[in-house]
């Protein structure tokens, strides 16, 4: 039998945002490098993300998960480091590792000088009746769903969780088409950013703090969830038990890491709750109790992929420095930096905890927290920034042309704008990872609001929108006045037309749906907005109309419509019905089959 | 006075086409005058048919630079006019005609089409819902096809006005200004208009207009009547036609059924009255090959008129003896699938001198002037 | 039922690459690049298989980690869906409970 037995200098076993970034700051000073990884390509997490990161310009920030992704795997193809997908570690036996390629069904041993463990970690379950339900799925289930394979597995969802995946995930399933009924969160308070959160908000998503599901609903697979409220000991609360109908149930109830080949190298393991329970105890350069072995992403603290990523090229570094004996301080200093800004805020504040639990420390505050209270003057095209925590992030800074947007310093301080600079070219609405910013004008008539809108269809120009505050309640309607489309990164601005004074409410809109549009013309469904929409094309007879969206062309001969649609005409045209010119009504007056026509030929 | 460089008669498909190349190439001081609303005559009463399988070779030429103008519709001008190449099924029911369908196969492989020549059989294993019953051979264009006719009048006038184009509907021209033989001019419902040249692109009325500037036009234009049925489910991509079998239809993008065909004891003159008797033959007929329709209902029965020439192609050019005034006519029934290259080609023309994709100049009116011309065969 | 998803204002998902397998017997359509799971989701089974005690089973993680989608593969028991890309022809099955043991007999 054919062995295949492999060696490297460095064996990576994970090929996600850790695993890659360590295998290309190795390779990049000469280490022989092998990535091992499970996917069927690449990437890790990272491929199914669709949202930007936060961050700064030099560090993937405002980019897409599956767009660095990309950027990650160019570089390592580029560097030529050999990668096995599909293909699991399953694990490191006293005489080799060992690999199973799963495509061929084979194992390959392989031989290595370093490991860095970089495998992440899988998603925790709940214990809730029924909970094994087909329809129940973690959260990054249905991300793997969406958006690696394009499928959405329901269409109502009930999301179990408020933290930034579960907040994260559910705009995603919006984006995909389906519904979130509501998102359920145990404590008092949503757990990820408030900008995540204010996204799904502003839509309609309600997110019910103190609250958790208590059962699913459905033989064979969901048909709804039982939910309820808890008190302060997180007990359920009987009489608040209800029923929602939902199809799918997603729990985003927070990751934990994959230990079991840590375990196998005989690293020591250290219980951490504030780093998600059981991880390897590792040095500032992410060295375990084994001097060969590293460890980087989700498996060394359950924190984003920036920082996992900053982990791997200083593992990486570190590795390289031991084989190659070059100094690469300066290198792993650049990260450590990275990750102190990224653990500076409110936000770290778990993350330092534990990292002084190992005898790490990371240093906190030195940015602005003071917020902007000035909505600028009045009657200006200008840019309103609505991110109020600090949040390692400045995007927003670094685009603006005209440098009226500064973070103070440091890029976890409170953007503030200087509204003499602002030229109102809406540049750091499309780029904030957050969608926290809105373009703001004021007319004599009426105002404009500009809104950040990552969703299909985009409306065009001219119609009418529902709009909605930043909790998510319809306050009325409005008219888009413009729209920004931003090929590149997707993130279009949309400048809707609302009531003198709404502009400081909505953040939002939605299209009327199907039930709200009013129909002329049943056979075709063809609504007034569409005849008032050609009318302003340009079209000024009957007849043009009708040979144009095709009023009166169905079954019933245009009974219904005819009428209706020649006075909305007659209306827009300031025209009696009379004037508009008389329409021809041709045979058959309804529907005649054509068996009856041959029957009559009979005799 | 307002004036223009180019008047143009007629806001069919075959004006609008004209007036948008016009534009585009680079002539914006152009007027379109109809005298009723946009589509309101053959293009708006139309199979809207997109075919290449020809007799005559020019019109093969034209239909192919067409096809290649239709597939960038909407990239040119914005507008989706449901354009499906979804084939040409052409059936012949006689020796004689599956004879010349080999012939023209041949010719119009020559000038690079494809098409493939079909058994009964193979017909029946691919469509099993056509009865292939006194079927003798069929030939199948897979880059033929349909669009909505109507979207198609509208996107050309559309993007015409866009580029700078006027256009006056319901405006119509009662004369034409020729001063020692020269155009100076038309007199219209809206008032005189100055221009240098005038385009008669009026259809079924070219004849008149023709008149009006004291050229001869040997067109005739004879009733045509079409019906459409309620929707079904889309399964039938394809046009089918037969010359011999006499009869047309395909699918919309909305799921109804068009179907028309030829009536040789039509008389000549505008009539847009249809006859119950058009149905039954219909029916007869439609029903036997396509079994399917037995239960399908008719909705909606109209006509139109074919603006025919003595050989049934276009007669496309500039009179010698008025000068500016041009012509594009006489398209005998299949003005919307070549509006395009004779748009582009007759723009071109006026613009530069000469066409520079598709020549036109043996579709001038002098080859009708002798006594032997080649008649179009493949006319339903 | 079909879940694919058609328009996405984000990523793009190409309309082509399909093959077909068979889900008890069931010819689907399925992207020659996705995995077991993904194609059933899509096309509206969530029932993967039953455990032991009869209880239906769905899929949990779609990465690997749960072993909660396990199917049978052309005879063979315990394949993970989620994991697995799905090949022309493939005939996949429910798993119920243990799975029946498969060999190749020596030539």
């Amino acid at each position: 039998m054919d062995r295949a037995r492999v060696k490297a200098q460095l064996l990576v076993v994970g090929g996600g945002p850790a695993g890659l970034t360590g295998a290309i700051a190795a390779a990049e000073n000469g280490v022989d490098v092998l990535v091992v990884d499970e996917g069927l390509e690449p990437g890790g997490q990272l491929v199914k993300q669709t949202h930007k990161f936060f961050g700064h310009q030099g560090f993937y920030a405002s980019k897409r998960g599956f767009e660095i992704a990309k950027i990650l795997k160019d570089k390592v193809k580029n560097l030529g480091i050999k990668v096995m997908s599909q293909t699991t570690l399953v694990g490191f036996y006293d005489d080799c590792a060992v690999a199973y390629d799963r495509e061929n069904n084979r194992t390959i041993e392989i031989d290595y000088d370093y490991v860095l463990l970089a495998t992440g970690a899988s998603e925790r379950f709940l214990i809730f009746k029924n909970n094994m339900l087909p329809g129940v799925y973690g959260a990054g289930a249905v991300q793997t769903l969406m958006n690696q394979y394009g499928v959405l597995p329901g269409e109502d969802f009930l999301i179990v969780g408020a933290g930034n995946i579960g907040l994260i995930v559910a705009y995603q399933i919006m984006q995909a088409g389906g519904n979130v009924r509501a998102i359920v969160e145990i404590s008092d308070k949503v757990g990820g950013y408030e900008v995540h959160a204010n996204k799904v908000k502003r839509m309609g998503i309600p997110i019910l703090l103190r609250h958790t599901i208590v059962e699913a609903i459905g033989k064979g697979r969901v048909k709804g969830a039982v939910i309820a409220r808890v008190d302060e000991n997180y007990r359920i609360i009987e009489e608040t038990k209800r029923e929602i109908v939902v199809d799918t149930i997603c729990l985003a109830v927070g990751l934990q890491p994959s230990v079991e080949l840590a375990n196998q190298l005989k690293v020591e393991l250290v219980y951490i709750p504030e780093l998600g329970g059981y991880i390897p105890r590792r040095d500032e350069n992410m060295r375990t109790s084994a001097s060969n072995v590293f460890v980087a992403g989700d498996l060394a603290a359950i924190e984003e992929a920036t920082s996992a990523m900053a982990e791997g090229y200083i593992a990486g570094y570190a590795i390289a420095q031991d084989i190659t004996g070059k100094d690469l301080s300066k290198e792993m200093e650049r990260y450590r930096e990275e990750l102190n800004d990224l653990r500076r805020g409110p936000f770290g504040e778990k993350i330092r905890k534990g990292l002084r639990k190992m005898g790490i420390d990371v240093p906190s505050g030195g940015y602005r927290e003071e917020n902007q209270k000035d909505f600028g003057p009045v009657g200006k095209l200008r840019a309103v920034i609505e991110c109020y925590q600090n949040i390692p992030c400045n995007p927003c800074e670094a685009v603006c042309p005209t440098n009226a947007i500064d973070t103070g310093g440091n890029i976890n301080g409170i953007p503030h704008i200087n509204y003499e600079k602002c030229v109102g070219c809406a540049m750091c609405v499309m780029k904030c990872p957050g969608l926290a910013i809105f373009m703001v004008q004021e007319f004599d008539e009426y105002s404009v609001v500009g809104i950040p809108y990552e969703f299909e269809p985009l409306p065009e120009k001219g119609q009418k929108v529902i709009l909605m505050d930043r909790g998510g309640k319809e306050v009325g309607e409005g008219v888009v006045h413009r729209v920004m489309v931003n090929k590149k990164d997707k993130t279009h601005v949309v400048f809707v037309a609302m009531e003198r004074g709404l502009e400081r409410t909505v953040r939002h809109f939605r299209l009327p749906t199907r039930e709200e549009e009013k129909i002329v013309c049943r056979c075709e469904e063809v609504t007034r907005e569409d005849v008032e929409k050609a009318i302003d094309m340009g079209f000024t007879d009957f007849e043009e109309l009708r040979r144009y969206l095709r009023i009166g062309m169905g079954p019933c001969g245009g009974r219904t419509c005819r009428l209706l649609a020649a006075g909305i005409l007659a209306r827009k045209l300031g025209k009696s019905i009379e004037e508009i010119s008389p329409m021809t009504l041709r045979p058959p007056s309804i529907p005649l089959p054509f068996s009856a026509i041959l029957r009559g030929d009979e005799k | 006075m307002k004036s223009y460089k180019i008047c143009i008669i007629g806001g069919g498909i075959i004006g609008s086409s004209i007036a948008y190349h016009l534009a585009k190439f680079g002539e914006k001081n152009v007027a379109v005058f109809e005298k009723s609303y946009i589509s309101s005559g053959s293009t708006g009463r139309c199979g809207g048919g997109i075919r290449q399988q020809w007799s005559a070779r020019m019109n093969v030429r034209l239909a192919m630079r067409s096809v290649k103008l239709f597939e960038r519709f909407k990239e040119d001008t914005g507008f989706d006019i449901e354009y499906k190449q979804g084939g040409y099924l052409l059936m012949a029911y006689s020796e004689d005609e599956a004879a010349r369908f080999e012939k023209n196969v041949k010719m119009q492989k020559e000038e690079g089409l494809e098409v493939e020549i079909l058994s009964p059989k193979m017909v029946k294993e691919r469509y099993p819902y056509i009865n292939t019953e006194r079927l003798v051979l069929a030939t199948f264009g897979p880059t033929d096809g349909h669009a909505n006719p109507h979207l198609a009048n509208f996107g050309y006038i559309f993007a015409a006005k866009k580029l700078g184009v006027d256009v006056y509907t319901h405006t119509e021209v009662e004369d034409i200004d020729v001063v020692n033989k020269k155009i100076m001019g038309i007199n219209t419902t809206a008032g005189y208009f100055k221009c240098d040249v005038v385009i008669n692109a009026a259809g079924g009325w070219s004849g008149e207009i023709g008149k009006m500037a004291g050229v001869d036009i040997p067109t005739t234009s004879y009733r045509h009547q079409i019906f459409v049925t309620e929707a079904l489910e889309s399964f039938f991509p394809f046009m089918a036609i037969s010359f011999d079998g006499n009869f047309y239809m395909r699918q919309t993008k909305h799921g109804q059924f068009i179907m028309g065909m030829g009536d040789p004891d039509e008389k000549p003159g505008i009539n847009r009255d249809v006859s119950f008797r058009f149905e039954r033959e219909m029916a007869e007929k439609m029903v036997k090959i396509f079994p399917f329709l037995e239960n399908t209902r008719i909705i909606r029965h109209w006509a139109g008129c074919y603006n025919m020439s003595p050989d049934a192609q276009p007669i496309i050019g500039c009179s010698k003896d008025v000068e500016g005034f041009c012509y594009a006519v006489g398209f005998s029934g299949h003005g919307f699938m070549l509006a395009p290259a004779v748009g582009e080609a007759l723009a071109q023309k006026l613009i530069f001198g000469r066409p520079k994709e598709v020549e036109i100049d043996f579709l001038d009116i002098d080859r009708l002037k002798g006594k032997s011309f080649e008649v179009e065969g493949n006319v339903v | 039922m079909e879940r694919r998803i058609k328009n996405h204002p984000i990523l793009d998902f190409e309309e082509k690459g399909y093959v077909t397998i068979y889900f008890e017997g069931i010819p689907i359509k399925a992207k020659e690049n996705e995995t077991i799971a993904s194609a059933l989701i899509a096309n509206g089974f969530d029932i993967f298989g039953f455990t032991e005690k009869g209880r239906p089973r769905g899929f949990f993680c779609a990465i690997g980690k749960c072993s909660s989608c396990l199917v049978v593969v052309d005879g063979v028991p315990n394949v993970r869906a989620c994991m697995t890309k799905v090949r022309d022809g493939m005939k996949v099955e429910r798993q119920v409970g243990r799975g029946k043991p498969t060999w190749t007999e020596p030539e």
